[in-house]
């Protein structure tokens, strides 16, 4: 009966050891690719240090053979169960770390697996067992062990548990093994208390950590972001994600990223200034969105601008932008400038109750990725804006990407000249985003582009501007509809676009 | 409950005018209109729009009647019908009154006029519950066997046809409205037949396309297939056959008040002055008539106005030059002195009428939808008792989801006759009210109660005449049509069924003769 019991802690350690293998391949494929190479150097190392396992065995006494297992099956427990959750917090870290501690886990649990069937062989050795017999079983429930997993681990355990949670059961297990086999032979062991409070102080890291390995979990993906974080907030409207690498500074929103420091000035530059060079009498200016505050930092380089209105829906958002000071000194404190007025509300409801003309509005809403959002491209929409706008003066809309969503972009170019605007599209290459689009457009059929500018700028100039507002062919416009109310196409176009591009 | 009293006490027998105090008042009058839902506020349109100011509308028990609207923590939200098709070729009258409040924006007599598309219903506009997904049609491909596929083919493309289909006069076989309709026989025989038994006779078997026409007739005539002319059931179909310069053929306008917008924006066309004495601007009144007779070629009229406030009941003596009844016909059938003299006698030519439920339910936050599913403004369960809900925030243009908003649930309660539905109205707890309300709401989402603040449930007994086969025949609707006098009659119910171009054009027909 008791060498029946070993036979089956076989099958279980079998499957634990192969358990341990797998997570690890695979948690190295997810989170650095290239699943070929990350598989097979895993399992290398893996069998590698299971040789070694096997070696060191020798140095273990015969008489302390059971004593040792049990040893060893606590420490794979612990070690084993715990390898994914501190491969995920490392890598969320950290990622250079990431590879070496990868590797001394594997090599550590391969040398403590490589130790169990020796062990286990000797100790059914010890107890006159048939070598013949012994051999064929121990090998045949080792092998069993293995095949079970490695059916389980893709079709149920990492679907259903995760990788975390998949490993904490596996180690368990091998806790449980240990216990048991402690129970089992307890007559043959010296310091059965001891083994039975260490297996239980095992069981009870594990079990805690099964009971914490979502909130583990959330706070490693989160870190999927890669960079550190140095901001993170669930507003009523959206989730903001501050992140930092090195001197790059990056705002998510919802997990889009909205601007990144090293390149932000061209998607700033290019929104603001074509507008505002051509507006030099410019008094008022009405920005719909940008509560970060850099479209404007780029509109208060213009001293003659005496009013800024700025109306972004999240207050977090502008409250942020306007206290923390590593984000003011990106916007030079534009949102507290006296020139400026922040406005939290929706931007359509605000427009249906404001009074105010202004000289240029710009338009830097979220992308139309759902219906809400499309309303605000919509045809009522921009003759609500045209209300607003001064005669002489110019809209700017951010109107998704001219390359990758053509759709969607020239359906904000057709939905302005449905709602009685005059257009001219144009595009600047952003390198985080793109080749991004703007659409400029006025009550009047007089723009010329600007062909120098008279504030201080780092990226547009005479030959930039002719280059944006040139099409080459690999970006001419398709045949596209208005974005109406009733249809709301430019939802569509947007989705499919999209849709193509990302798979 | 509204014009429930009040409805009572007619039928009781209020005529018997001892029970009444004498007259406080008298008011005169050059034109009195009685009812102020949709086919009396067209007759006082287009009358207000013809130069007459001496006009008096006698509100009735609810102001807007069926296009009735209300206000839960300052949202609007309908209380009685919430919508209108793209107006048909036909529906001139009613263009120019769209055109008139500056619905229609330009072309309001061409094939496509162009709308105003905060009217237009915003996308999405339907979907449909079925078997745990969301679809966005009610009659989903993806949901459908081939077969089925197949037929829904066919009978789509059915009665698109019969959309451009003539009788042998010329005129469309299903015009709205319908007295614009040929008189061919050939058509006209579809109502000797019911729907349901129309559609198996055309060998149409799928269990949706039945569920879907089966929805269509609950949806507009508050009865079940089984018991709706299959002419009404086709006309359904094939009478809005509108469109538009700047949206899609089946697109419908709507308000967040459902019809009571367009009846405000009437209001404000007709310009009701602040003074009952005045009569240089049209005057509105509150009360109900209590009889109407002839007197000397010129119409009498008893009005009650009911206690309120500090006020307590009294009555006013209303005479006028002409009138025009533009009430229910179960209920001018107690008013209106000597109906059958005009040719109706209410106990055989009263259209049968449908009750029906509209619960508002005030909702704190949204509740979750299902695998992120996006709300549309009109949601229907495949099979549910119901039929519907609607979102009165679905046409503003916001981003975020306001804090509050009203969803509301229509039934028509068809499931039954109408008079065992009546009694089950009139006897049926709050609670068991509130279940039949929140039935389809409760399918659409695993958790409902903890979004709701409040319910208000408007019952309406009558709602609506339902167009029983046989519906085209009823002579006394059909005298009632032609009755020329000082007294006229104009209500949705002298066709048959309760439709705003109907009754629209009831009161179209009526102030013109005035004119």
């Amino acid at each position: 009966m008791r060498d029946r019991v070993l036979i089956l802690s076989v099958f279980v350690v079998a499957s634990c050891g192969l358990a341990y293998e797998l997570i690890a391949g695979a948690l190295a494929s997810y989170l650095l690719g290239d699943t070929v190479l990350q598989f097979s150097s895993i399992i290398g190392c893996y069998l590698f240090a299971m040789g070694v396992g096997s070696h060191l065995s020798r140095y273990v006494k015969d008489e302390d053979a059971l004593a040792r297992f049990i040893d060893v099956e606590l420490l794979v427990g612990i070690v084993g169960g715990l390898s994914a959750t501190i491969l995920f917090s490392i890598f969320a870290w950290a990622s250079t770390p990431f590879r070496t501690v990868l590797y001394a886990l594997v090599f550590l649990i391969g040398v403590l697996v490589g130790m169990e069937i020796p062990l286990v062989m000797r100790v059914l050795y010890g107890r006159k067992a048939e070598l013949r017999e012994m051999v064929s079983r121990v090998l045949t429930f080792d092998y069993l062990g293995a095949l079970a997993v490695s059916l389980l681990f893709p079709l149920v355990l990492a679907p259903r548990l995760g990788m975390s949670r998949t490993a904490l059961v596996f180690g368990l297990l091998n806790a449980g093994v240990a216990l048991f086999t402690a129970q089992v032979f307890g007559k043959e062991l010296h310091g059965k208390r001891g083994i039975r409070l260490r297996g239980t102080a095992v069981a009870v890291v594990l079990i805690a950590g099964l009971a914490f390995s979502s909130q583990l979990t959330h706070w490693a993906e989160q870190s999927v972001f890669g960079d550190q974080i140095i901001h993170a907030e669930t507003t009523p409207y959206q989730r903001m994600v501050v992140t930092r690498w090195q001197d790059d500074l990056r705002l998510y929103l919802n997990g889009n990223l909205q601007f990144s420091t090293r390149d932000e000035h061209r998607y700033h530059e290019a929104l603001v200034h074509p507008a505002m060079q051509s507006l030099p009498g410019a008094r008022s200016v009405l920005v719909l969105g940008g509560g970060d505050g850099l479209a404007v930092r780029e509109l208060l380089k213009y001293p003659k601008l005496e009013h800024i209105t700025l109306v972004d829906l999240d207050p977090a958002m502008t409250k942020l932008f306007s206290t923390s000071e590593t984000l003011t000194a990106i916007n030079q404190h534009s949102l507290t400038n006296p020139r400026v007025k922040v406005i939290n509300a929706d931007a359509g409801q605000w427009l249906e109750t404001d009074t105010g003309s202004y000289d240029a509005i710009i338009i830097d809403l979220p992308d139309p990725s759902n219906f809400a959002l499309g309303k605000l491209y919509s045809v009522p929409m921009y003759r609500l804006v045209s209300k607003h706008l001064a005669e002489h003066g110019y809209v700017v809309v951010q109107s998704t990407s001219p390359y990758f969503a053509p759709h969607a972009f020239w359906c904000v170019v057709a939905t302005l000249k449905e709602a009685g605007f005059y257009t001219w599209p144009y595009h600047a290459n952003v390198p985080s985003f793109g080749e991004w689009g703007y659409v400029l457009a006025g009550k009047h059929d007089s723009f010329t582009q600007p062909d120098h500018y008279d504030v201080p700028l780092r990226f547009l100039d005479a030959s930039s501007t002719r280059e944006m507002f040139h099409f080459p062919s690999d970006m001419v416009a398709p045949e596209v509809e208005p974005n109406r109310l009733n249809n709301q196409s430019l939802v569509h176009y947007f989705e499919q676009d999209w849709h193509r591009v990302i798979r | 409950m509204p014009g429930m009293a009040e409805g009572h006490i007619l039928r009781d027998g209020l005529r018997d005018a001892a029970k009444l105090p004498s007259p406080s008042g008298e008011l005169e009058c050059d034109v009195a209109i009685f009812g102020s839902g949709v086919a009396g506020m067209t007759a006082a349109w287009r009358l207000a729009k013809a130069g007459r100011r001496n006009i008096l509308v006698i509100a009735g028990p609810e102001p807007d009647g069926n296009a009735a609207g209300a206000s839960m923590a300052g949202q609007a939200c309908p209380s009685g019908a919430h919508y209108l098709p793209l107006p048909s070729m036909e529906s001139r009258h009613v263009r120019e009154m769209l055109a008139d409040v500056g619905v229609i924006i330009s072309d309001p007599f061409g094939h496509r006029p162009e709308f105003d598309e905060r009217i237009l219903v915003h996308a999405q506009q339907e979907r449909l519950l079925r078997a745990g997904k969301w679809h966005e049609d009610l009659l989903p491909d993806e949901a459908s066997t081939t077969q089925e596929r197949s037929e829904h083919q066919r009978f789509l493309r059915y009665v698109e046809q019969l959309k451009t289909a003539t009788g042998n006069d010329g005129k469309r076989a299903f015009a709205i409205p319908i007295a614009l309709s040929s008189q061919d026989a050939q058509w006209r025989a579809l109502d000797r037949l019911n729907f349901r038994d129309w559609l198996t006779r055309e060998g149409y078997r799928s269990a949706p396309l039945h569920w879907y026409a089966n929805y269509a007739c609950r949806d507009d005539y508050g009865t079940s297939y089984e018991h709706t002319s299959a002419y009404a059931g086709l006309h359904y179909f094939a009478s809005r056959a509108g469109e538009a310069r700047n949206a899609e053929p089946g697109a419908v306008l709507t308000w967040p008040d459902g019809l009571q917008g367009m009846m405000r924006a009437l209001r404000s066309k007709i310009g009701f002055g602040a003074h009952l004495d005045n009569s240089t601007a049209p005057r509105q009144m509150t009360g109900f008539a209590a009889s109407i007779q002839i007197r000397n070629k010129a119409v009498d009229a008893l009005v009650v106005q009911p206690a309120s406030g500090t006020a307590s009941l009294r009555t006013l003596r209303v005479r006028a030059r002409h009138a025009i009844c533009a009430m229910p016909l179960h209920v001018a059938a107690h008013v209106v002195e000597d109906m059958r003299g005009y040719g109706f006698d209410p106990a055989t030519h009263l259209p049968q009428s449908a009750p029906w439920m509209i619960a508002n339910f005030l909702m704190r936050r949204f509740p979750e939808e299902r695998a992120a599913a996006q709300l549309a403004w009109d949601n229907v369960i495949y099979e549910g008792k119901g039929l519907g809900y609607v979102v009165a925030t679905h046409q503003l243009i916001r981003v975020a989801k306001p804090e509050h908003a009203v969803f509301t649930a229509y039934n028509a309660l068809s499931d039954r006759s109408p008079q065992d539905s009546r009694r089950w109205l009139e006897t049926a707890s709050p609670a068991q009210l509130l279940e039949r309300a929140a039935g389809d709401m409760h399918l659409a989402y695993e958790q409902l109660w903890p979004y709701v603040e409040r319910v208000d449930i408007t019952l309406r007994g009558h709602a609506m005449a339902s167009p029983a086969p046989g519906y085209l025949n009823n002579k006394g609707l059909l005298a009632l049509r032609e009755v020329d006098g000082p007294l006229q009659f104009a209500h949705s119910d002298m066709s048959g069924y309760s439709v705003f171009e109907e009754a629209a054009w009831w009161g179209e027909m009526a102030a013109r003769r005035l004119l």
